[in-house]
């Protein structure tokens, strides 16, 4: 099965790995330059990069042509199903992770917005119906 | 005229979905539905990411035409459900309802930023080449980093897509317990 790659701009990599595999169940699979690191969390290969020059050897956080740089946030985001909304947002809040709203009940789906410790976003659901399941893990 | 009572027993006209591959999208729509039952792996996207986008229909032309995604559902001006592999994209419409919602502060969600999905190609020049010819915008040139190739094209919304190809020296999965082999 294909692997869904996702990159995520945060200022600072160390940081962001410890809260995504501390608090979102993602496991480190290299952070080889500390501008970059790659996660896992079963299908989602998450690419953490932090800002980088443009003479870095990394090539995905470089300033662009113009000149504007990179940064975290936006509204763009990946989302991970959990089967106990409310029950792992409490966790999650205890261990003082910050969200953007509460929790949100859409057509499908029960959800509500995390802000990682650069202030991206991260949606958490949980399918109210069978369609909005993705596969068993 | 007296209507004719039996009008409440007829059926409406459905249109008939004429894209050849309708048939393909409703058992895999099928199989979705059917939960805990294993409908094989390309039927269950198994990763889903969410892009505000302005406009829908402009959205979904895109990412189906463009970069061969497949439409799974269309709720008209709100929010769209895209498909390609295993990755589940959510189109929503800022202030919609729904993902596209203000937050309770009042904060509109909204396209754009620098967090993307990154789809791979196995020829990335000429991927561009023909993007390039059937109008695509980029963000900026080809890149090369460490172990890929790469560019970051623009969708109709201002968001992006980041597309790339292997070079020497790419490792898809480290080795380790959770590698499962195989290339995307």
């Amino acid at each position: 099965m294909s692997t869904v790659s996702v990159r995520y701009i945060v200022n600072n990599v160390d940081e962001a790995i410890a809260f995504y595999c501390g608090h979102l169940g993602f496991a480190e699979q290299m952070h080889p330059d500390p501008a970059f690191a790659m996660l896992t969390r079963g299908d989602l290969r998450l690419v953490l990069v932090a800002p980088v020059p443009p003479g870095h050897p990394g090539g995905g956080s470089r300033p662009m042509p113009d000149g504007t740089k990179q940064q975290p946030g936006g509204w763009n985001r990946f989302m991970l199903e959990v089967p106990d909304l409310a029950g792992t947002v409490d966790a999650l809040r205890r261990d003082g992770v910050r969200f953007r709203n509460d929790i949100v009940t859409g057509v499908g789906v029960r959800q509500i917005l995390i802000n990682d410790p650069s202030g991206n976003p991260v949606e958490l659901f949980e399918p109210v119906r069978p369609e909005a399941r993705l596969a068993g893990r | 005229m007296t209507p004719d009572p039996l009008d409440a027993l007829r059926l409406p006209i459905v249109p008939v979905e004429p894209r050849p591959e309708f048939a393909d999208d409703l058992l895999r729509r099928i199989g979705m539905a059917r939960a805990g039952r294993a409908a094989g792996p390309a039927a269950r996207p198994a990763a889903t990411v969410r892009y505000f986008v302005d406009d829908l229909d402009t959205a979904i032309s895109f990412y189906c035409q463009q970069l061969g995604f497949r439409e799974d559902l269309r709720s008209p001006g709100a929010f769209a459900m895209l498909h390609q592999g295993s990755l589940r994209l959510l189109l929503s419409v800022p202030g919609a309802a729904g993902a596209g919602r203000a937050l309770p502060d009042g904060t509109v969600p909204a396209p754009g930023g620098w967090n993307r999905i990154a789809l791979q190609v196995s020829d990335l020049a000429a991927t561009v080449a023909a993007l390039r010819d059937a109008g695509a915008r980029f963000r900026d040139d080809m890149v090369t980093g460490v172990g890929v190739r790469q560019i970051v094209l623009l969708d109709p919304s201002g968001n992006l897509v980041e597309l790339f190809e292997p070079a020497a020296g790419y490792r898809d999965r480290p080795a380790g317990p959770r590698t499962q082999g195989g290339t995307p």
